[in-house]
């Protein structure tokens, strides 16, 4: 065999093992990494705007709060007192600014721009791809934004302290399912883009919905049933409300391990759909020169 | 011996009869012909914006759907009590109304602003731009529009209408006047703030990305500020002077005799951040030197 031959086997993905695929795909992670640390000036001003959005809020609920008392109101709403409440806020930002990412974008932006014919003709799976190097991204946000966020948010609006250390191993846990499934879900949104032109507008309502559909914004028990039972059956809870209830603890024993598992088939679910979706939209790519 | 002109003066003069915008216009008639120009800018932009009509219907859907989100937050915190800080629902939702119309004239012309840096300053636009008789910054606001801007605007002032109506307001013509005052000074808050920002990328270049947490702060100075502690309130008085984008401004309608007079203020504030914010554009004009690409 001559060396074209075997290079050639060593790259195609069918004939790679999988401890190939896996430093492949590490490789992936570490680049993202060193490629958002090269830019991480641009997190700085991030810390300030995450901390404007916790303050905001607080400043909200604690009005909300004081009305009720002020109306002779119960103090808990939707089973949150104002300080559950306040943590509730500041963890659900805190746990976005981990699993955030704009898999949607930058997909879109490769296929609007033709990008996307290169990286097929590659032996690499861009869904893989993207969410490896989501992994890296994360990694970087964990240590040079999430963490900063916290040593802000946490003492400044006197945020509560995990249920026990359980929860917190648990909300840990539950956190990076979130960003499987925030990557998975945003990589679907960015595969619109095969069918549209222009996916601006989409990626707009992505923007703006996602933060309220997934409880960043009000934790679901302040809306009506039927909207919390229509929630129940979309992935969105799984991304925020679903951590940071437990968190609270709010989710324990059988709850938590229903939350768990349902995000761990959300996961999945939404991985497969994905990749038929991909399947799918590969085949009929057109690429305008680019 | 006869008076020899140097060289240099000759050319000097030359320069200038060649370089010399004639202009023995009224300043009236150079007015209505720059409007002439940034009206036919526009039209030429909706003739390009409408070739793309899906786009521009998604566009839209995309407002209506964060104004949807908006008011089912708004009208879920509201269930829960039955005024903040004393503010009820349909006075909340009314400022949120009027908020939209300064946002959306605002967003209309704003979008350059966002890649200036990139496309006029790197990319070499600018170079274009100081090349025509007619102001640059007027030629970077009113080379792109972007159309939802009139859907917010359409929609703000219908928030606002049926949060009049759930509150027994009755508005007369003066409120209308007022609307027309109020809300281009909002907006002028809003352009002068953001041009602020962007005029800084004239000696230096951005990598902070400043744009992006003063612009998240739009969506809680759309709340009263009486909500807000002290410090934060001043800040957003003084400093950062979002309150002066829906709060004051709407109060005049909806805040009592407490705020009417403050309300008024709203366009001074207006023409006072964008005055200073286009006196720093002028001398980032003089301080630019083209990348020559």
């Amino acid at each position: 065999m001559s060396d074209g031959a075997t290079a050639t086997a060593r790259l195609a993905p069918w004939r790679r093992s999988p401890v190939a695929s896996l430093g492949l795909y590490g490789h992936f992670i570490r680049l993202a990494f060193l490629k958002f640390l090269a830019y991480r000036l641009r997190y700085y001003t991030g810390v300030v705007s995450y901390t404007i959005f916790v303050a905001g809020h607080y400043y909200l609920y604690l009005a909300l709060y004081a009305g009720r008392a002020a109306e002779g109101l119960g103090a808990t709403v939707g089973g949150l007192t104002v300080r559950e409440m306040i943590t509730y806020v500041a963890i659900s930002w805190i746990g976005r600014s981990l699993y955030f990412n704009n898999i949607s974008r930058d997909l879109a932006r490769m296929v609007t721009e033709g990008e996307i014919a290169m990286h097929l003709i590659k032996p690499f799976h861009l869904q893989s791809v993207m969410m490896a190097e989501a992994v890296g991204e994360a990694g970087f946000r964990l240590i040079m934004f999430t963490i900063p966020i916290m040593l802000v948010v946490v003492p400044v609006f006197h945020v509560g302290a995990p249920a026990g250390a359980a929860a917190l191993l648990w909300t840990l846990v539950s956190f990076t399912l979130s960003l499987v499934i925030y990557s998975q879900l945003s990589f679907l949104v960015g595969c619109l883009a095969f069918a549209m032109k222009n996916i601006q507008g989409v990626l707009r309502a992505q923007m703006v919905g996602m933060d309220f559909l997934t409880g960043v914004i009000v934790p679901f028990t302040f809306f009506p049933a039927w909207f919390q039972s229509a929630v129940n059956w979309l992935p969105f809870q799984c991304i925020s409300y679903v951590p940071v209830m437990i968190y609270l603890g709010k989710r324990t024993g059988p709850a938590l391990v229903d939350g768990i598992l349902l995000q761990v088939a959300w996961a999945v679910g939404l991985t497969i759909a994905a990749r038929l979706v991909w399947r799918y939209a590969t085949r009929r790519v057109t690429v305008q020169g680019g | 011996m006869e008076e020899v002109t140097p060289l240099q003066d000759v050319m000097r003069q030359d320069d200038a009869t060649r370089f010399a915008f004639r202009d023995d216009r009224t300043r009236a008639a150079r007015l209505a012909w720059q409007a002439r120009i940034f009206g036919a800018y526009f039209v030429q932009f909706l003739k390009m914006r409408l070739a793309y009509r899906v786009d521009f219907i998604i566009d839209t859907l995309a407002v209506l759907f964060s104004l949807v989100i908006q008011l089912a937050v708004l009208s879920v915190m509201f269930s829960k009590v039955r005024a903040l800080d004393g503010w009820t629902y349909p006075q909340v939702l009314f400022i949120y109304g009027f908020s939209l119309v300064p946002l959306g004239l605002f967003n209309l012309i704003s979008v350059n602003l966002y890649g200036f840096a990139d496309e006029y300053l790197i990319g070499g636009r600018f170079d274009r731009v100081l090349l025509r008789p007619v102001g640059s910054l007027a030629q970077v606001i009113f080379e792109s529009f972007n159309v939802s801007g009139l859907s917010e605007i359409a929609l703000g002032l219908a928030i606002m209408a049926s949060a009049g109506l759930k509150l027994g307001a009755h508005f007369g013509v003066t409120d209308a006047l007022a609307l027309l005052f109020l809300a281009p000074g909002a907006a002028l808050v809003y352009l002068g703030v953001f041009l602020g920002i962007t005029t800084v990328s004239f000696w230096v270049e951005d990598k902070m990305g400043l744009a992006p947490p003063v612009y998240n702060l739009i969506r809680f100075s759309r709340y009263p500020i009486t909500i807000y502690s002290l410090p934060v309130r001043l800040f957003l008085t003084f400093a950062l002077p979002f309150a002066w984008v829906a709060f004051y401004p709407a109060a005049w309608f909806v805040g009592g005799e407490r705020f009417s007079k403050v309300a008024l203020l709203t366009p001074l504030v207006g023409v006072l951040v964008f005055g200073g914010a286009a006196l720093l554009w002028r001398r980032g004009v003089k301080n630019y030197v083209s990348t020559g690409s």
